[in-house]
């Protein structure tokens, strides 16, 4: 062999290497189907609107609260685990990140001004309070007195501007300056240069900030309408141009905090090290520090069984068999923001009226009864139990359960049940005329379903072909479009260009601490994928997000009667809610993962020098 | 032959730019674009479309090409969209991550690899080949991350040898003693997995080349001669044998900047493989075309400076 044959063989088996990487890498990483978790972590106490609040399923599955006894050491530190196949991005300032890692470690230092009930809406309690006027259109924020910054600065009210000044800046380059910011009187001037400032924010007294919009919702309860949840330490971040924030140290390498733990040392991408923050509000931490590294997906139940760390965040679901029955281990777990459905597609999006036309004579899935048919017809309670050990639950409703005020869990859902599916579609005239076993549509004419479905990981593939078969049982001949399982980007560039090879398509949101439902359903979301719209739809997304629906029982109402609505037009049909695990070490004591609680970081405590092997 | 050199070098201009072409427009023709994967319901589409249009996504193909080609050849190749950092203080970060990595790889794998073939080779037949040469099939089966995963696992975990990911301890103070230590230990166990599993191909061609020089004229000459046994194949025959080596030296020692997406994953340790794969999973245009380019250069690079050395060590071969 001479020498370029050689090269060039050596190339090929590299070239088969990266791409045999992107395979694997793919597995590894966060599920395909997921947009990135949402930006607005909410803290949690317990007030608020409550009326006939049923207890999701999630509470029976696994606790919630660690039930750890033993007498505590005095402080000590901290292992956490970061599940992360990547760096994370080490962008500490909740202005600016993107990365939903940056978050989860942000937790520990934390910057929020407002607690929040178990609806994550703002409650009293935190380091400041909430008051709207829904006549004037504005909102009054009063601080605590005698609160501090990490560095001993007390927090001034210029620290609660500073965060809109920079969203609203010219050179900020990220997607928080949107419609709900420009909600801000003055905000979009000043994104314009046309204002120094933005008008609508106003200092009343060192405490008091007033904010004025253009209109208020229901919406600014869950950190809508412009509101922001966070505070950005002035005295730091003033003199530094927006432009050059995101590369500055006061971002990157020693961010000033208002938490119960305080950046000590990072190593970027890698680890980040923790100290207790003696100036915390609420009182001193309990444990000396927090130390939080990333850790590979391969080897995260590995790591804990071994008592190298004492909890991992975004622990996989997937790797759940693995830690389940380890003794040195709890597992607390509880129901993610999330759904999955499936969509049917019944118009199109004009984008240049900004508006979805729907058709539902012309469309292929314009048929309610073929729709509900094709959602009774999946055995999704067979796929959690098998491919997911039932870390995911058939979904009702299109508003997930942690929701507790606002989903209705009396709503059936389209339970597995393929004899009702298939009489639906004997009485609707889906009938077998040709004898191939496979259902003509009431015209006797050949009926084929083009399903888009995300690749994903190795299950992904299965799991689709079950919901394939599922469908042929009763009769309907459901088949990919391309042929395939299709790429995240590329699925997402076809359903929402509307491809007309797409009928049918298998989708996820990460809904976000802030229930409304406009973004997704609305005439003139571009996310509404199925492009299904109504007066009555339209109705009721207008009366959850009026002003009326400040009062809470009014807007759980409507909230209900949008997800029957909802369960009744089927234009989306909800397949599945699923949880997440925080896998704890026994050493822990004092850790509550719910989302409605009192828990602060200042209570944790640990009962051994090193975790339990 | 410095004319030589000179005038690859100067090829090597038309071929990079070409390449740049290629990579950009293919680049493009990647569905989605670096916020499609940041979409959640509370994000406002028209901000998003604001972002595109700064972005330059919208421009014609030929326009974004020109400003970034133009940038890159001031050494500005534009910021990373996932991280939110220049390009080139990233793959400046992860490429020393990467090269500590591989020299160590390197090292052990020569350091493992020589001694085994060049034993296989002069005991051919024995025992000791025969073992050598299954222990080279078995790693040459096993797969990068089966191996990797037993190694952290038996080694990391359960012993305790080793650290288990990442690339220092952050206890360390930059700079100190313990802080080069650290980051010495932490390469230590992903380099000799590496190396266990890279010693096939050396190990083959060593042994096949010292067998058949065994039988050359050159070999009866010196060993009629009477030069002691050890010497004939420390002098004469291991230095012929080398040369198949020597050619891949060039690639080996550019390829020292690519990494291995296995070994980086398993181990925590972020390096340039890793970076690649993200930045096509995430569309991260200004880090894809940056890597490409680096590695179409590299491999150039690698491909001249291979037929240097070999018109260094094999003085049959001339370039001119």
């Amino acid at each position: 062999m001479n020498k370029k044959l050689l090269a060039l063989l050596a190339l090929l088996l590299t070239m088969m290497l990266v791409l045999a990487a992107c395979n694997s890498d793919e597995d590894t990483s966060k599920p395909a189907d997921e947009p990135d978790k949402t930006e607005d972590g909410g803290e949690k106490e317990e007030d608020g609107a409550e009326e006939n609040a049923e207890e999701p399923a999630s509470d029976d599955l696994f606790s919630v609260v660690l039930d750890n006894e033993g007498e505590a050491i005095k402080g000590g530190t901290l292992q956490v685990a970061l599940v992360n196949d990547s760096p994370f991005q080490g962008i500490f300032s909740y202005t600016l990140y993107e990365d939903a890692y940056d978050s989860e470690i942000m937790a520990y230092s934390s910057n929020v001004l407002f607690d929040t009930d178990g609806d994550f809406l703002i409650s009293d309690g935190g380091i400041a309070t909430l008051d709207v006027d829904e006549a004037s259109n504005k909102a009054t924020i009063k601080i605590q007195e005698g609160v501090k910054w990490s560095d001993g600065e007390p927090l001034k009210i210029e620290d609660l501007i500073q965060p809109y000044l920079i969203i609203g800046h010219p050179d900020y380059a990220g997607v928080r300056y949107d419609s709900d910011f420009q909600n801000i009187v003055g905000a979009v001037e000043y994104h314009d240069g046309k204002a120094d400032t933005i008008s609508g924010l106003k200092k009343v007294d060192e405490t008091t900030l007033e904010i004025s919009f253009n209109k208020v919702s229901p919406a600014i309860y869950s950190g809508g309408d412009g509101l922001w949840f966070y505070a950005e330490p002035s005295h730091i971040v003033k003199d530094i141009p927006v432009a050059e924030l995101l590369e500055s140290d006061a971002v990157r390498k020693n961010p000033v905090t208002l938490g119960a733990f305080k950046f000590d040392k990072i190593v970027p991408g890698e680890t980040v090290q923790f100290v207790r923050n003696d100036n915390y509000w609420k009182g001193q931490a309990k444990l000396d520090g927090v130390v939080i590294k990333t850790v590979p997906t391969a080897s995260a139940a590995k790591a804990l069984e071994t008592g190298e760390y004492d909890l991992a965040l975004s622990f996989p679901t997937s790797a759940y068999e693995n830690v389940k029955d380890l003794e040195n281990i709890s597992l607390l777990g509880r129901q993610e923001l999330y759904y999955s459905y499936v969509g049917f597609k019944l118009g199109k999006y004009d984008y240049d009226a900004s508006l979805a036309i729907t058709n539902e004579e012309e469309a292929k899935m314009g048929d309610k009864v073929l729709r509900q048919a094709m959602g009774y017809a999946l055995d999704i309670e067979q796929v959690n139990e098998v491919f997911y050990f039932d870390l995911r639950e058939r979904a009702n409703s299109l508003i997930p359960p942690v929701f507790k005020s606002f989903h209705d869990a009396s709503i059936e859902g389209y339970n597995y049940d393929p004899e009702k599916a298939k009489k639906l579609l004997d009485d609707a005239g889906y009938k077998d005329t040709d004898g191939d076993g496979l259902r003509e549509d009431p015209k006797g004419e050949k009926l084929s379903i083009k399903l888009a479905a995300m690749a994903g990981d190795e299950t992904q593939e299965q799991v689709i072909s079950y919901y394939l078969q599922n469908w042929g049982e009763v009769g309907l001949d459901v088949q990919l479009a391309t042929g395939r399982l299709i790429e995240f980007n590329t699925f997402y560039d076809k359903v929402q260009a509307d491809d007309p090879e797409i009928d049918v398509f298998m989708g996820a949101w990460g809904t976000g601490t802030n229930p409304s439902p406009a973004g997704l359903y609305s005439k003139t979301a571009v996310y509404n994928f199925s492009r299904y719209t109504s007066e009555d739809l339209e109705g009721l997304l207008t009366a959850i997000d009026s002003p009326e629906a400040i009062d809470g029982e009014f807007r759980a109402k409507k909230f209900r009667e949008w997800q029957e609505y909802m369960q009744d037009v089927s234009a989306v049909i909800p397949m599945q809610f699923r949880y997440e695990l925080l896998p704890i070490n026994d050493r822990v004591k004092n850790w509550d993962f719910g989302y409605d609680t009192d828990f602060d970081y200042i209570d944790i405590e640990l009962v051994a020098d090193t975790p339990v092997k | 032959m410095w004319k030589t050199i000179i005038r690859r070098i100067l090829v090597m201009i038309p071929q990079l730019f070409v390449l740049s072409l290629l990579i950009f427009i293919m680049a493009k023709f990647m569905p989605g674009d670096p916020f499609t994967g940041l979409i959640t319901p509370e994000t406002d589409p028209a901000r998003v479309e604001e972002l595109r249009i700064k972005a330059g996504f919208y421009d014609p193909w030929y326009v974004q090409y020109v400003n970034w080609i133009g940038n890159a050849f001031q050494g500005d190749f534009g910021r990373s969209y996932t991280f939110n950092v220049p390009v080139a203080d990233l793959i400046g970060e992860r490429a020393l991550n990467t090269l500590w990595l591989s020299l160590l790889s390197v090292f052990l794998l020569y350091l493992i690899a020589i001694p085994l073939g060049v034993i296989a080779g002069r005991f051919h037949d024995s025992l000791l080949d025969k073992t050598i040469v299954l222990y080279s099939f078995i790693v040459f089966a096993i797969p990068t991350f089966v191996l990797g995963l037993i190694n952290l696992f038996f080694f990391g975990y359960e012993l305790g040898w080793f650290p288990t990911s990442g690339t220092v301890d952050i206890k360390y103070e930059s700079g100190t003693a313990g802080f080069i230590w650290s980051k010495f230990y932490h390469i230590l166990l992903p380099a000799i997995t590496y190396a266990l599993l890279a010693t096939t191909g050396i190990i083959q061609y060593l042994r096949s080349e010292i067998i058949d020089s065994k039988s050359l004229d050159y070999v009866r000459t010196a060993k009629s001669k009477g030069i002691p046994i050890n010497k004939v194949y420390s002098r004469h025959i291991l230095r012929n044998s080398l040369l198949p080596i020597a050619a891949f030296l060039g690639f080996t020692i550019t390829g020292l900047l690519t990494g291995s997406i296995f070994i980086e994953t398993i181990f925590g340790y972020h390096g340039m493989g890793q970076l690649f794969i993200h930045a096509i999973n995430g569309r991260d245009y200004s880090v894809i075309t940056a890597l490409v380019m680096l590695f179409g250069f590299l491999t150039l690079l690698g491909s001249l400076l291979s037929d240097i050395i070999m018109s260094i060590v094999d003085p049959r071969i001339r370039i001119d």
